[in-house]
C-alpha cells in the first residue's frame, strides 16, 4: 500500500504549461466537423420542405416568394436550433451546410438569433411586408 | 430501550448532490439506520412529448434524455425502430454506432472517475482524470464535431465516417489514455488513504445484486456476470466480442476497479474495430411511416443495461416509447446498502452507482379520485406547472 501515489503527477505539472485554455484570448482551431450557424444556398432549393418537416426543434421556416420561379426565403433561429444537422442529412439538393467556423453565437438580444437568408431582392420584399426579425441583412 | 432517532434530510438541493433527489436517512449517531430516496424532481415529460412529435423529430429528443450517454439513448431508439420497420443499418454504420457508443464509454467512465474521486476528497485525481477525459472528448469532437449530443445516429445508419484523420487521432488518443488508465488502476487499488474510503465500503454479495435488480458495473462489482453487450449483442458487438469484466468482492474499490478495467476492454475493442472496419454504406432508406407494431430494445449504456420500449401504430409518430434508464435498477442499492454504514459514506455510495437522475426520472405521482380519464397536453402542461409550484 503506498501514500501520494499522484506526487509524481503533480511534480511533473510543474514543468508543463497549464492545460487550462486561454479562451477567449486564445482559439484552438475548430475541428473541420463541428456544428455551427445553418447556411442556405438559395440557389438550388426545390422548396420541398423536407429539411423543415424534420428539424426536431422548429428552428427553420421556409418562406415562398414566387412558387413556380422557385423563389424561397429561409428564416433560421439559431436559438432554436440544436445543431443536430437532420436538415443537412435530409437536403436532397446540398442547399444546406453548418459552418465550423461561425460557432459564437451568444448574443444579448433573443431576435439576433433569427436569420432570413435567400436573395437580396427576396428577402428586401419579404422584410418590405412583414414585421422585421432580427439581422434584416441576411448573409 | 428506545432512543431518539434523528432524520437528516438530503436534497432535493444538496451540494453533495449534482442533480435533484430527495434521501431521507435516519441516523443514531453518525451511523445511518435506514434511509429512503424519493426521485422525480427532474421530470421532463419526454416520454409524452414523444408521441407529438415525428420518428426522425423523436431521435434527438431522445438523445437528449442524458448529457451524458446520449448516443446509447440514440442507438437503442434507432435499433429499436429500425426493428418495427425491417430495416437493418449497413455494417459500417453499426460499428461507427459501436465506435461512438464505447468512445462515449470512456468518457462517461472517466468522468465518473473524477466525481467519485471528489466526493472521497481526492481532489488531485479528479483534476487529472478530467483533464486525461478532455482527450476523448477531442476524439469525439473531431469525429462527430460536438463533445456531447454527439447526433451521430440517423434512422437507417449514421451521419459520420471514419477518415484517415479522425483515424489517427482516435489511435493516439487511445494509446494516450491506456497508459493513464493503467496509472489510474494502480492508484484506486493502492493509495492508503483512497482505500480507506472503499475498501469493503458498501458491501454487496452476488446475491444481493440479484436480489436487488442491479445492473451494469454495480453489478459486475458484484460477481454478476452480465452485460448486454454479450448476452444478446446488439449493432455490431456480435462481431466484436468482449470480455466481460466482473470482480468478486462487491465493494466500492471493486466498482472503481471494474470501470476502469472495462476501460482497457474498451480500447481493445476499438482498436479491433478500426482494424476491421467494414466497408460500404453509412445509411440505407427508412419509410417515414413505421409498420405498426411493438418491439423492445436494449443496449448495454456506460451505467448498465438501458431499455426501450416501442410501439407505432403505423403512423409517421410513435404511439408509445417507454424508457427505463440503469440508475432506476440501481438505485434501490443505495438505501439498502445506506444501512449500518457512516452518514460521511452516503456521497461515496450514491456516486458508487454512477446516479444519472434526469436520465431515471420517467414518473411522477399524480393522486385523481381513482377513476381513469384522459388529459390533454394543456390540462398536463398546467397540471404540472401547479404541481412544481406547490412543492416549492
Ligand atoms: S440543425 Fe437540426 S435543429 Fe438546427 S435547423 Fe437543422 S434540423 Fe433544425
Ligand atoms: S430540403 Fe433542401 S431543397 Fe428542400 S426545401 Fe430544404 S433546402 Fe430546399
Amino acid at each position: 500500500m503506498k501514500i501520494e501515489t499522484m506526487l509524481r503527477d503533480i511534480i511533473q505539472s510543474l514543468f508543463h504549461k497549464p492545460v487550462t485554455e486561454l479562451y477567449p484570448a486564445q482559439r484552438q482551431p475548430t475541428p473541420q466537423r463541428l456544428r455551427g450557424k445553418l447556411r442556405w444556398n438559395p440557389e438550388k432549393c426545390t422548396g420541398c420542405c423536407l429539411c423543415v418537416k424534420d428539424c426536431p426543434c422548429s428552428a427553420i421556416e421556409l418562406i415562398t416568394i414566387d412558387k413556380d420561379n422557385k423563389r424561397f426565403v429561409m428564416r433560421y433561429d439559431a436559438g432554436r436550433c440544436t445543431f443536430c444537422a437532420q436538415c443537412v442529412q435530409n437536403c436532397r439538393f446540398n442547399c444546406l451546410e453548418m459552418s465550423s467556423e461561425d460557432w459564437e453565437l451568444a448574443a444579448m438580444d433573443k431576435a439576433l438569433f433569427t436569420v432570413t437568408y435567400g436573395r437580396e431582392e427576396d428577402v428586401q420584399s419579404l422584410l418590405g411586408c412583414v414585421a422585421p426579425t432580427g439581422d434584416p441583412a441576411g448573409e | 430501550m428506545s432512543k431518539e432517532q434523528f432524520t437528516i434530510p438530503i436534497g432535493p438541493q444538496h451540494p453533495a448532490l449534482k442533480e435533484p433527489g430527495h434521501f431521507t436517512l435516519t441516523v443514531d449517531g453518525e451511523v445511518v439506520t435506514g434511509a429512503s430516496v424519493r426521485l422525480g424532481y427532474a421530470h421532463r415529460g419526454i416520454e409524452k412529448a414523444v408521441e407529438s412529435r415525428n420518428w426522425v423529430q423523436d431521435l434527438y429528443l431522445l438523445e437528449r434524455i442524458c448529457g451524458i450517454c446520449s448516443h446509447i439513448h440514440a442507438t437503442a431508439y434507432c435499433l429499436g425502430v429500425e426493428k418495427l420497420a425491417g430495416v437493418t443499418a449497413p455494417p459500417r454504420a453499426q460499428a461507427i454506432r459501436v465506435l461512438v457508443a464505447e468512445l462515449e464509454r470512456i468518457h462517461s467512465h472517466l468522468l465518473w472517475l473524477g466525481v467519485a474521486a471528489h466526493q472521497a476528497g481526492f481532489d488531485t485525481l479528479f483534476m487529472y482524470s478530467w483533464r486525461d477525459r478532455e482527450t476523448v472528448m477531442e476524439v469525439l469532437e473531431q469525429l462527430t464535431g460536438n463533445r456531447v449530443n454527439y447526433s451521430a445516429n440517423l434512422l437507417g445508419g449514421v451521419k459520420f465516417d471514419v477518415d484517415t484523420r479522425v483515424l489517427e487521432t482516435i489511435l493516439s488518443g487511445l494509446d494516450f489514455l491506456e497508459t493513464r488508465t493503467h496509472h489510474y488502476l494502480d492508484i484506486v487499488s493502492g493509495d492508503r488513504i483512497f482505500l480507506q474510503r472503499t475498501r469493503g465500503i458498501g458491501m454487496m454479495t452476488s446475491e444481493q445484486a440479484e436480489r436487488l435488480g442491479v445492473t451494469g458495473p454495480t453489478a459486475r462489482a458484484s460477481g454478476v456476470r452480465r452485460d448486454i453487450r454479450v448476452d444478446a449483442p446488439y449493432a455490431a458487438y456480435d462481431r466484436y466480442p468482449i470480455q466481460v469484466v466482473v470482480e468478486t468482492t462487491g465493494d466500492l474499490e471493486a466498482r472503481f476497479i471494474v470501470r476502469l478495467k472495462e476501460l482497457l476492454e474498451t480500447y481493445h475493442l476499438i482498436r479491433t474495430l478500426l482494424d476491421g472496419l467494414p466497408e460500404g454504406d453509412l445509411k440505407t432508406r427508412m419509410p417515414r411511416r413505421i409498420a405498426a407494431g411493438e418491439t423492445i430494445s436494449r443496449v448495454e449504456a456506460p451505467r448498465g443495461e438501458l431499455f426501450y420500449f416501442i410501439k407505432s401504430d403505423g403512423g409517421d409518430q410513435p404511439a408509445r416509447i417507454k424508457v427505463r434508464t440503469p440508475t432506476l435498477s440501481n438505485m434501490a442499492s443505495v438505501t439498502q446498502l445506506a444501512v449500518g454504514h457512516q452518514l460521511a459514506d452516503m456521497p461515496m455510495l450514491l456516486t458508487g452507482i454512477d446516479p444519472c437522475f434526469s436520465c431515471n426520472d420517467r414518473l411522477t405521482t399524480v393522486q385523481t379520485s381513482g377513476e381513469s380519464e384522459t388529459w390533454t397536453w394543456e390540462k398536463l402542461r398546467q397540471y404540472g406547472i401547479a404541481s412544481y409550484r406547490e412543492r416549492g
